[in-house]
């Protein structure tokens, strides 16, 4: 049986982690090592915006560590990412360099977004005990070292999620600096937490029941996991007794906290604030139970690469998840449902029947289907300049699951539906590459051809068929209703689908019954 | 009835005293008739090195203390100065005691049977003196370095340890003041020389006596007054010792840099020494009266050793026992395949310690071994490991060494080996900062067809293949899951990363073990309250945490039987009312030394048994890193339980303490003799033999090979 042994590297704002798995046969994932040493980058960014020199340094010398380590396991494959620290750093692209001249390693930057997909990933690679919990109304808090991100689930599908900035360490960074006297600790955490957090309620909860609080951090999740045993599975506990556990932190003094929770004292400040955030949160929420699993971003990563190999099959059909939360933005900006849902489909079929000719493959086809369910959301700013306005929402609304680039790439789509197409190099705000523009440019005509024939929004083409002849992409449509506008819309945008693919969309209708 | 504060100080006995005592059971085994003549010999010889050794080490510190004026009392609540003076008692006792045997137990019977040591030149025979006069002049003069003293020749250096004759000469011209002349005793030299005799007799002299009858060769221009051997201890040792409060060590650094060279902390001198001479002495090395020791008979006795090293005297020795094969690992073994089957227990020296040896061989050759990673403490230079190691290094395989440049008398030898380790392409570690690193761990990664499998050797004693001769130890192979995961962490913290989350099995200082001890005991005494069986047994070597021993005071007034074996220093006292009374204490002095680690406890008839690298010490729990590894296997556990019982039953070797301090044999009447060293050699020895038929047992039919 092959066995492939994988390495996940987690360049973090307050440690630097990197963890070896072993893949044998379907779903067998094995951790064999976890090396992991303490280095705050976060503090250097969050207070300066830069990381020192000494910082990057030792951030080197580690990471060539970790690349001998790699080599006596023989490691195969690995990925390294960098999150805040890395990424909100002015001079990433130097520090990205830098670490790759030196240690050979790619630290590649996760977006917020990407770096809480992977930790929900690895949420859902702890399988049948997540598929439990998330059964119930369950919220997800992930936080991380700049900021906190809020996720929420309704019937096993994630719904929303939103990233706020009350990161462990950026809140230390401030505590540090404004608040001298340890009594008022709490009390600045509380003031800066809760103004967010009672907005965020309003936008988002509502009225929502939340019965479960999932936590992923790198600060109490340690703690606790040490307390409750390496059983994970076990690790659900009640919202009261995590309170307790809160109390009895706060009644100790850091040498008492460090022995009991086994941690070094520069550890406590953070993981007491991790506490007041969560039980915060869980008050907010009126949450029941906290689910402890103990993830890292190191198990996200690793399930992801073990998804891509076709190691690893997970349950959780985490597409759903994106989709799911694309419909909820576009709900929140009055989209119709029905609308999209034509669209979507004529889109998707128009997408189906042109494999050979676009070349695109599941991932570029997710971006159809968002660009879709997306199309108009601007015009709940304005009906007049709506690819302008939709362009300005999706860039500026967190999709999970989404890089930087492909939210990009979707929005763009979603732009160019409405307004003239800017060919690539014409664009200057624009940071996608000739190769993501391409796919810009081949979803934009599939998405115009879809809109033009959903243009009175009637949804006469829902039973559309498509079939591709030779230079022609023949559109079957089997109804009685007249379609002469549509047919009108369609000719005016065939012109951009011809130029794109050199294929002749050409619309068939059927009457029989 | 109030708490009972079980950590006053007259609860303990001084660390220092219960050290002396242990000498002193050392003395006893060179005092035993039953034992053969040249084994007496030797343990003579170790009461002496051990000695020196407690005077570099023990009495330096204590004299380090009382001038940095540090006078924070010890756990049994004596100030350094109550300490040096009882010291000072107890090793004069001793001393004497040490010459008493020599001169009125061994001399004479060592005469008897063959072998006359000529105790003073003056009683040499005229032909035996023209010999060695001969020798002197051929092979001793020319290394001489003959040093006088005047007012222009300040008085000189005189080296630690090293064995010195003084004399008062005289000009001959004149009647010139008496002035002060020394010449060291080369250690290049043979200490020990053979007369010329017939037959098998042997009759021999020692080298100062030689120097001595010769010292007018020496200084050709003066008169020999009187000329007498002498031997000077220095607070040389500037590294400073760890087991001290960190407070103590600053003011103690301080101390040091004002100071040229180590003060002299001991003196011996020949009995009868001219006084004018011993004057001059005393006033120069700055000696009190306390530290001057007149010595009945050859100074430095480590020269037994030599003695017993003399060949011709095989009958009055016993017989070279040889380390038995493991029957779980025979010759030519694959060694990964046999742990595969089963955890493997070994014990040092009864059985052989080639497997561990054969482990980082078999490692270094393996295609499939991905890493090998050690803790290595006092290894000989010359170790098959090192060599092994070194293969493996440039094999390709991932090597890491932490290598201890701390440990105690052999740092210099350590350096040169380590630094060949790193030429080879093995990642060195030089220890940690602020850390001994006591743990005795190698782990082997290897990548088998299901993945990786981590192969882990624990053990009691150092990767040593020559104390392993000598020294009982417990080591275990396994490839179980739980410790692979737990050693592979222990590397990732001695490599300078975090800890990880939670351990499996392994308990480590100074972070945990220390606790997990405290726990253990801690259960047995709430078991004991709760009206069930508890019980621990515990050996080890020794037992001076006051933490510890509270724990087990507060165990034993909560009914817990503690029995322990505990072969050198113990603070802890038994048979007080109401507080230890029951505690047992022995100590087993034998042919091997005792160095095993084992912790058994009851846990309610589920019992659990632990082995480690680490002492009741507040050194190995607090600033050592150490490992303490549980044995699961029903049938590993039996065997460690049937070594401590074995132990406990021994009536030769043992030694009881008793409640008022002192050691006693047990009584032996009415019971058969059993000494449990000699019980394991035969054990091992059975063992061997029965595999070693197993596989030998011929089969009817032959098997035709099928692959090839």
């Amino acid at each position: 049986m092959s066995i492939r042994t994988f390495a996940a590297i987690d360049v973090g704002s307050f440690e630097l982690t990197m963890k070896i798995f072993e893949f044998s046969g379907k779903n067998n994932m094995r951790e064999i090592d976890c090396i992991s040493r303490r280095l705050d980058l976060g503090s250097d960014t969050y207070s300066n915006g830069k990381i020192s020199k000494e910082k990057l340094d030792e951030l080197c010398r580690t990471l060539k560590e970790f690349s001998d380590i790699m080599r006596s396991y023989k490691v195969e494959a690995y990925r390294a990412y960098g999150t805040s620290a890395i990424r909100e750093t002015e001079n990433t692209t130097i520090v990205q360099d830098q670490i790759a001249q030196r240690t050979g390693i790619r630290v590649e930057i996760l977006s917020n977004s990407e770096q809480r997909f992977l930790d929900y990933k690895s949420l859902a690679s702890k399988g049948e005990s997540f598929r439990r919990i998330i059964e119930e109304k369950t919220a997800i808090l992930d936080i991380g070292g700049g900021s906190i991100q809020l996720s929420l689930f309704d019937n096993d599908t994630l719904v929303s999620t939103q990233n706020l900035r009350l990161g462990v360490l950026r809140i230390q960074e401030f505590l540090n600096r404004y608040a001298n006297r340890t009594s008022r600790i709490e009390n600045t955490i509380q003031e800066m937490a809760m103004a967010q957090l009672n907005t965020y309620k309003k936008l988002y909860l509502k009225d929502r029941e939340i019965q479960n609080l999932i936590i992923i951090d790198d600060y109490i999740s340690p703690c606790l996991v040490k307390l409750t045993g390496k059983d994970r599975d076990k690790t659900v506990i009640g919202t009261e007794a995590f309170n307790d556990f809160a109390d009895r932190l706060r009644e100790s003094n850091t040498v008492q906290s460090a022995k009991m929770l086994g941690i070094a004292e520069e550890r406590v400040p953070l993981v007491f604030i991790s506490a007041v955030l969560i039980s915060r949160i869980a008050e907010l929420m009126e949450a029941e139970h906290i689910w402890v699993p103990g993830v890292t971003l190191c198990d996200g990563i690793a399930y992801e690469y073990a998804e891509k190999i076709k190691m690893f099959q997970g349950e959780h059909d985490f597409e759903q998840d994106i989709i799911a939360c694309a419909m909820n933005i576009s709900k929140r900006y009055m989209g119709s449902r029905k609308r999209s849902e034509t669209l979507e489909s004529i889109s998707t079929t128009i997408f189906d029947s042109m494999k050979k000719i676009h070349g695109l493959g599941k991932r570029e086809r997710l971006y159809l289907r968002l660009a879709a369910i997306l199309h108009d959301c601007g015009k709940y700013i304005s009906m007049v300049n709506i690819g302008e306005t939709s362009y300005q929402i999706v860039m500026a609304t967190e999709i999970i699951g989404l890089s930087h680039t492909e939210r990009e790439i979707v929005a763009n789509v979603v732009r160019f539906n409405h307004s003239r197409f800017v060919y690539y190099g014409q664009q200057i705000t624009s940071s996608l590459d000739r190769e993501s523009y391409m796919i810009v440019a081949k979803l934009t005509a599939i998405l115009r051809l879809a809109s033009g024939l959903d243009r009175s929004h009637k949804q006469k083409f829902k039973g559309l068929k498509a079939a591709l002849k030779e230079n022609q992409l023949i559109l079957t449509i089997d109804t009685q209703e007249d379609i002469t506008l549509e047919k009108g819309f369609f000719e005016d945008r065939e012109e951009f689908f011809q130029e794109v693919f050199s294929v002749e969309p050409v619309l068939k209708q059927r009457k029989n019954l | 009835m109030g708490e009972i504060d079980f950590s006053q100080p007259k609860y303990y006995t001084n660390r220092e005293l219960s050290w002396i005592l242990f000498d002193h059971r050392v003395l006893n085994e060179a005092r035993d008739k039953n034992i053969p003549l040249f084994e007496r010999l030797k343990f003579l010889s170790i009461t002496a090195s051990n000695l020196d050794e407690f005077f570099m080490i023990r009495v330096a510190s204590l004299k380090d203390m009382v001038n940095a004026k540090y006078e924070k009392p010890d756990i049994a609540g004596m100030t350094p100065t109550e300490q040096l003076t009882a010291l000072s008692i107890a090793i004069h006792n001793l001393v004497d005691l040490q010459y008493s045997t020599w001169n009125r137990s061994l001399v004479p019977k060592l005469a008897q049977s063959g072998l006359t040591i000529i105790g003073s030149h003056e009683e040499l025979s005229p032909e035996d003196g023209e010999f060695v006069d001969r020798y002197f002049e051929e092979n001793v003069y020319p290394v001489l370095t003959p040093m006088a003293v005047d007012s222009s020749r300040p008085f000189p250096l005189i080296r630690n340890k090293t064995l010195n004759i003084a004399a008062l000469v005289q000009k001959k011209n004149g009647k010139g003041e008496l002035e002060f002349a020394t010449v060291q005793v080369p250690s290049v030299l043979n200490r020990i020389v053979l007369l010329p005799s017939e037959g098998k007799a042997r009759r021999i002299i020692l080298l100062e006596e030689i120097i001595e009858r010769n010292m007018h060769k020496l200084f050709l221009n003066y008169t020999i007054v009187c000329a007498h051997p002498f031997r000077i201890m220095r607070n040389a040792d500037l590294t400073i010792e760890e087991d001290e409060a960190a407070d103590l060590l600053k003011e103690i650094e301080k101390q040091l840099k004002k100071r040229q060279w180590g003060e002299a902390i001991r003196l011996e001198v020949e009995e009868g020494c001219d006084k004018r001479l011993l004057n001059i002495l005393r006033e120069e090395l700055h000696m009190e009266e306390e530290n001057i020791y007149a010595i009945d008979g050859p100074l430095d006795l480590t020269v037994c050793m030599k003695m017993y090293g003399l060949e011709g005297f095989d009958h009055l020795k016993t017989p070279k026992y040889i380390p038995q094969q493991v029957p779980e690992l025979p010759a030519g073994c694959n060694i990964f395949d046999a742990i595969r089957e089963g955890d493997i227990l070994l014990h040092h020296p009864y059985q052989t310690f080639e497997p561990v040896v054969d482990f980082i061989r078999q490692a270094a050759r393996d295609k499939e071994v991905l890493a090998i990673k050690q803790t290595l403490y006092r290894v000989s230079g010359n170790s098959p490991i090192i060599a092994a190691l070194a293969q493996a290094a440039e094999n390709g395989k991932q090597v890491t060494v932490l290598v201890e440049l701390k440990a105690r008398f052999d740092e210099e030898n350590n350096i040169v080996w380590a630094r060949m380790l790193e030429k080879a392409g093995c990642h060195v570690i030089y220890g940690l900062v602020g850390l001994k690193t006591h743990s005795k761990i190698t782990l082997v990664v290897r990548r088998e067809e299901d993945g990786i499998r981590r192969y882990v050797h624990l053990g009691t004693g150092n990767y040593n293949d020559a104390t392993a001769k000598l020294y009982t130890d417990i080591g275990l192979l396994t490839c179980a899951e739980p410790i692979g995961e737990d050693a592979t962490a222990v590397f990732n913290m001695l490599s300078g990363y975090s800890e990880p989350l939670a351990w499996n099995k392994l308990a480590l200082a100074p972070l945990w073990l220390k606790d997990k001890f405290l726990y253990l005991i801690g259960r047995e005494k709430q078991h004991a309250k709760e009206g069930r069986p508890a019980h621990i047994i515990a050996k080890m070597n020794s037992l001076c945490d006051r933490d510890i021993i509270a724990a087990l005071y507060e165990a034993s007034v909560a009914g817990v039987k503690i029995d322990l074996i505990v072969r050198g220093i113990c603070c802890l006292k038994v048979g007080i009312k109401g507080i230890s009374e029951n505690i047992t204490v022995r100590s087993i002095v034998g042919n091997f030394l005792e160095h095993s680690r084992i912790f058994y406890f009851e846990n309610d008839e589920n019992y659990e048994i632990y082995c480690g690298s680490a002492d009741w010490m507040p050194r190995n729990l607090e600033r050592r890193v150490e490992i303490l590894f549980p044995v699961d296997r029903p049938e590993l556990k039996e065997k460690l339980l049937h070594i401590l019982q074995c132990q406990l039953k021994d009536n030769v070797k043992a030694s009881v303490l008793q409640a008022d301090g002192s050691y006693e044999k047990p009584d032996k009447r009415g019971r058969s003799q059993f000494q449990s060293q000699e019980a394991f050699c035969h054990e091992a020895v059975l063992a061997a033999k029965a595999a070693t038929e197993d596989a030998n047992t011929v089969s009817r039919t032959f098997i035709p090979e099928v692959h090839h």
